[in-house]
């Protein structure tokens, strides 16, 4: 095998550069379309990718149709994040977020809708943008990244509204509460804090690396992975993944897991988190490591779940992060394939 | 048997009746005759229809006689006795009679035999005289067809048409008012009148020879007047010789090359003339000259036919000393692949000569050890040549081969950083194919480059003829032959792969049969080549420009490999701006490792499975150092640099090992070397990639140690303060380092 790949070297400049391209590449985000068929994926060179789970997942999959159905040039530099409106798909990395149509997209004629960037304040770096947010109740978008900042833009009208300061340091990730609309920020100061997004006002702060059952202070304090369920909060990064109980402010349990990680999410009774490392960990609550799902990647930045109920075949589990393969888990238990760039 | 048996009794009879018949004969001779004859005569008179009746009657009373002596006798009496005789004297003649009709049966009966035979015997002949008469009638009858069928010669003549005849024929052979009517008359006529004009046709083909005679020898006195020029022709040449010398006007050498060259093979003619054409067109760095013997190149171009019939002998030669000498069959194959790759006596020698190369700066120059070491010169002799007859029944065609080589020889000379001269010549093979029927010629040709240099031990794969020449174009890694068929006759002598004989062969290059006009179809393996002039100039400037840059770029790169073996990277004045002043981080070893090591290296998986570490690659190992963090980089450099750059991959060793696979810094200082070359090549054309990739890195690993996040509960000042100007520390998802450098303001940000 190892023999065979050697002997296939005949590659010119081009074919070179276009390895070595691959061979760096990184999928930093990843969002579903909103009938569940399509999956897009933005990687470090600013691409976003569109590939089509239907076609992958269907019997008659070839080889062909785990590439992408279509890759466009969306930012200059890396697509850091990206969510899905009914309509529209919403990307944003460098300082900016543009605007999508999906209907547009499968057609294979991508031209971007609109693209806003908010009122910065500093000058000499225009600051990345980490995190989107849907608030679907208020047809908002929150915005935060380079610059400590919360940004909320109303979709209608496509104008800032407010912007909440308080982090010390960049901002990693943003989840919602449900129910009482609040929003979770998690950053490189080590710190979650929640905010109202009624009075737009911070309402409390958790500063994970003091709390000694989870610092880490080797690794750092950066918060890189937030996720909630109503009184519920997981978060981790620099300090271990730890699941806390919001109203008391108490970590409850800490996930025995040394590598950083840099995405969470609640799924059913389960916690599933990815980091460094090739695994997907799934998580009981208790603490207990379930399973421990191998991928392709040697570590992984994204997790995406497809829940639309209007694709219900296309229910899987895709996995993202150090290398030009999106990996794709059909249940929880193993990798089915990878699509891939 | 009845008429036998009468004809015994008759001379009986007559005996019997002789003696008395005598005497009565004497006496009445008529009467006796007519006795004697007169049964048979009697025949003739008697009716047999009463002789029948007569028969009847007298058996009737036979009965009735036998009835009344069976009847006496049985009544007996005395009277019965006489009656009886007299019965009985009765039945005598009755029998008598009876013994008469017999015999006149008899002689009826032979003589209805006779006649019968008698008529037969007439119709026998009649039939005879029948079947001659047919038998002659159909001769005759065939005799009449021949003659019906016979064909004259003249009508196989072609003969004038008739108009043409009457118009043309004097009267005295066409006789008009004759021939006319007369068809037979007519065609004699015209026979006639065919043959005179033959006549004179011939008379006038006589005279023409004559002349064309006459001509010829006219010719001959012409010729010989010229030939007698030549000399006295020569001799001003001769005395020309010095004044052309004095004036630089190398007109004879170029006349004497040119001669020298039509003794080339096809492929090394035509690369012969089109680098010809290219150096004086185009480049005049290239020189182009003729190396070897043409006496033993003439020795190879035999006619075909004696060089058949040789075969044919030393074919049965060869049978019988395999008899004589069954162990040494493997000596013979041995031989036998031995004369399959003998290398032609000519050979092709392209010198280019490679100017004004950028001298390194910081006067990191040659050392004059490696100096001196770089002015040897190989030249590598060709054996002796004698032409090689295979038979080759791969097509149940008779291929004649000859097997000839050149061979290609680089060699620097005298080499100071201001010229280089480089040195080719080509190690062609081709075979010529017997002529098909049309009557032109196959030729399969290959070409093979050689190239042969001392090595010396800083940077000899650098220089070394392998690695200067192999992919030159994207995957010309000439390890296999570029002709197809040749597989065929490797296979007759048992040579399994031409990677054993590459050594003392040289490579068959890609781009040299397309220099030799050669281009050999991948999906035919049958295919006959030609030499083509057009396939050879298409190529001939882009390969000698890659192989100029190619040479440039290694003489570069030798250059910077002896100042990178003592730890210095040098970056020249025009790439300054790429990095900060001050770089903490040195570079403290320059190696090569072989390509085995290299694919066994943990941290170099990615690269050997994206199929980038070939095995034509060369293979270097830098040690970056910087207090107690060893960056490790594994670098492969690929023959086709620097258009192709370096592949760096990475292992720290600080606070552990870290590799691409657990550090995203790493990772992303790799793809800042990899990916990110093109801001790294300098000015054109970017012979400083590899050292300003070097530089680069130490720049990125005083980033990253400067930059990593300090441990608050670890007592202790950090072990790098951070020196370097950044915006900000991390920044993104996977917290990338500041390592792109801004150049005039001297900060660092995020890429």
């Amino acid at each position: 095998m190892e023999r065979a790949a050697q002997q296939a070297v005949p590659l010119g400049q081009m074919e070179v550069f276009q390895a070595l391209q691959r061979l760096h590449m990184t999928i930093f985000s990843q969002s579903v379309s909103p009938c569940g068929k399509f999956l897009a994926a933005g990687n470090n060179y600013g691409q976003i990718a569109i590939f089509s789970l239907s076609a992958a997942l269907s019997s008659e999959a070839k080889e062909e149709s785990k590439k992408p159905m279509v890759t466009f040039q969306a930012h200059d530099g890396p697509v850091y994040s990206m969510v899905s409106t009914d309509r529209h798909l919403l990307s944003a990395g460098d300082g900016e977020v543009k605007a999508w149509l999906w209907a547009e997209i499968l057609k294979k004629g991508c031209k971007e809708l609109w693209r806003r960037q908010p009122p910065y304040r500093t000058s000499l770096e225009v600051p990345e943008i980490n995190a989107l947010l849907l608030v679907p109740k208020e047809n908002l978008l929150i915005l935060a990244g380079g610059d400590c900042q919360l940004h909320a833009m109303d979709l209608e009208t496509g104008t800032f509204m407010w912007a909440l300061r308080g982090h010390t340091d960049y901002i990693h990730c943003l989840a919602l509460r449900e129910r009482s609309p609040e929003v979770l920020s998690g950053g490189e100061d080590g710190a979650v804090r929640l905010w109202d997004l009624r009075t737009a006002k911070e309402v409390q702060t958790i500063e994970v690396y003091k709390h000694e059952e989870c610092s880490r202070p080797h690794n750092g304090r950066w918060i890189g992975c937030l996720a909630t369920d109503s009184d519920w909060m997981v978060c981790g990064g620099g300090p271990a993944l730890t699941l806390w109980h919001l109203r008391s402010s108490t970590p409850t349990t800490v996930f025995p897991m040394r590598a950083p990680q840099k995405h969470v999410t609640f799924y059913q009774d389960l916690i599933l988190s990815a980091g460094q490392g090739h695994c997907v960990n799934q998580w009981q609550l208790s603490g207990e490591l379930k399973a421990q799902v191998p991928g392709s990647s040697p570590g992984l930045l994204s997790l995406s779940l497809n829940q639309q109920p209007a694709a219900p075949e296309c229910k899987v589990l895709t996995a993202a992060g150090n290398s030009c393969r999106v990996d794709v888990f059909t249940n929880l238990g193993y990798r089915a394939f990878s699509l891939s760039f | 048997m009845s008429s036998e048996s009468s004809k015994k009794r008759k001379p009986k009879v007559i005996r019997s009746d002789g003696a008395p018949a005598e005497g009565k004969r004497t006496r009445s001779d008529t009467e006796q005759e007519g006795k004697y004859y007169s049964e048979e005569a009697e025949v003739d008179l008697r009716d047999p229809g009463r002789d029948y009746e007569l028969y009847k009657y007298t058996c009737q009373e036979l009965q009735r006689l036998m009835a009344e002596i069976q009847d006496l006798k049985s009544r007996g009496g005395k009277d019965a006795a006489v009656e009886i005789e007299d019965r009985r004297i009765q039945s005598c003649v009755h029998f008598m009679t009876l013994k008469k009709l017999n015999r006149l049966a008899h002689i009826r009966l032979k003589k209805g035999r006779d006649q019968t035979h008698e008529a037969k015997q007439k119709v026998d002949a009649y039939h005879l005289q029948l079947q001659n008469l047919l038998y002659e009638v159909m001769h005759l009858q065939k005799e009449i067809t021949k003659c019906l069928e016979f064909k004259s010669k003249h009508e196989e003549i072609d003969l004038v048409s008739l108009e043409e005849f009457y118009k043309e024929a004097p009267p005295d052979i066409s006789k008009a008012e004759v021939t006319m009517g007369d068809p037979h008359q007519q065609t004699l006529a015209r026979l006639d009148w065919e043959l005179e004009q033959r006549k004179r046709l011939a008379e006038k083909y006589r005279e023409c020879l004559s002349n064309k005679e006459k001509i010829l020898k006219e010719i001959e006195v012409k010729k010989e007047y010229l030939s007698s020029l030549q000399p006295r022709l020569n001799s001003i040449m001769q005395a020309s010789l010095p004044v052309q010398e004095y004036l630089f006007m190398p007109f004879d050498q170029a006349h004497k090359q040119y001669e020298t060259a039509r003794h080339l093979p096809p492929p090394l003619y035509v690369l012969f003339v089109q680098a010809t054409a290219y150096g004086q067109a185009c480049d005049k760095t290239l020189s182009v000259a003729i190396e070897g013997s043409v006496d033993e190149a003439k020795a190879l171009f035999k006619p075909p036919e004696d060089s058949q019939d040789d075969e044919s002998d030393s074919d049965a030669e060869e049978e019988q000393t395999t008899k004589r000498r069954r162990p040494t069959l493997g000596v013979q194959l041995d031989d036998k692949r031995k004369e399959m790759l003998k290398r032609h006596p000519l050979s092709v020698l392209l010198d280019l000569k490679c100017k004004g190369l950028a001298p390194l700066s910081l006067g990191h120059l040659l050392t004059p050890r490696s100096a001196a070491s770089c002015s040897h010169v190989g030249v590598w002799q060709a054996d002796a040549p004698l032409p090689t007859k295979i038979f080759c029944s791969a097509r149940s065609q008779l291929v004649l081969t000859w097997k000839q080589q050149w061979e290609e020889d680089w060699h620097i000379q005298g080499l100071d950083h201001r010229k280089l001269s480089v040195n080719g010549g080509f190690a062609h093979q081709w075979e010529r194919a017997l002529p098909p029927p049309d009557g032109h010629f196959c030729v399969e040709p290959r070409a093979w480059p050689v190239f042969s240099m001392q090595s010396f031990p800083s940077s000899s794969d650098l220089l070394s003829p392998d690695s200067v020449l192999s992919c030159l174009y994207p995957g010309d890694h000439g390890k296999k032959t570029p002709n197809p068929a040749n597989q065929y006759q490797f296979d007759k002598v048992g040579i399994l792969t031409l990677r054993d004989y590459v050594l003392d062969l040289g490579h068959p290059y890609l781009w040299v049969q397309k220099l030799g006009g050669l281009h050999f179809p991948k999906e035919q393996p049958q295919h006959t080549v030609i030499a083509d002039h057009s396939q050879s100039a298409s190529h001939m400037e882009t390969t000698m420009k890659l192989l100029k840059t190619r040479v440039q770029s290694r003489l570069a790169l030798h250059k910077q490999f002896a100042s990178l073996e003592h730890g210095i990277v040098p970056v020249t004045s025009d790439c300054h701006y790429l990095f900060p002043a001050k770089v903490v981080s040195r570079l403290v070893k320059w190696v090569t490792i072989a390509h085995e090591d290299y694919t066994e290296l943990h941290f170099t998986k990615d690269i050997v499975e994206a199929g980038l570490a070939g095995d034509t690659n060369l293979y270097y190992m830098a040690l970056v150092e910087r207090g107690t963090a060893k960056l490790q980089a594994a670098v492969v450099l690929n023959p086709g640099y620097s258009s192709i750059p370096p592949i760096f991959q990475l292992c720290l060793n600080w606070k552990g090992e870290k590799t691409n696979n657990n550090d995203d810094n790493i990772r992303a200082m790799e793809s800042e070397v990899n990916v990110c070359y093109k801001e790294l090549c300098g000015p054109r054309p970017g012979h400083q990639l590899l050292t300003n990739q070097l530089q680069r890195l130490c720049v990125l690993l005083d980033v990253y140690l400067e930059t990593e996040s300090h441990d608050d509960s670890v007592e202790g000042p950090k072990e790098f303060p951070q020196e370097k100007m950044c915006l900000r520390l991390f920044r993104g998802p996977s917290r990338m380092k500041p390592f792109k450098y801004n150049h005039p303001q001297g900060f660092f940000s995020h890429r």
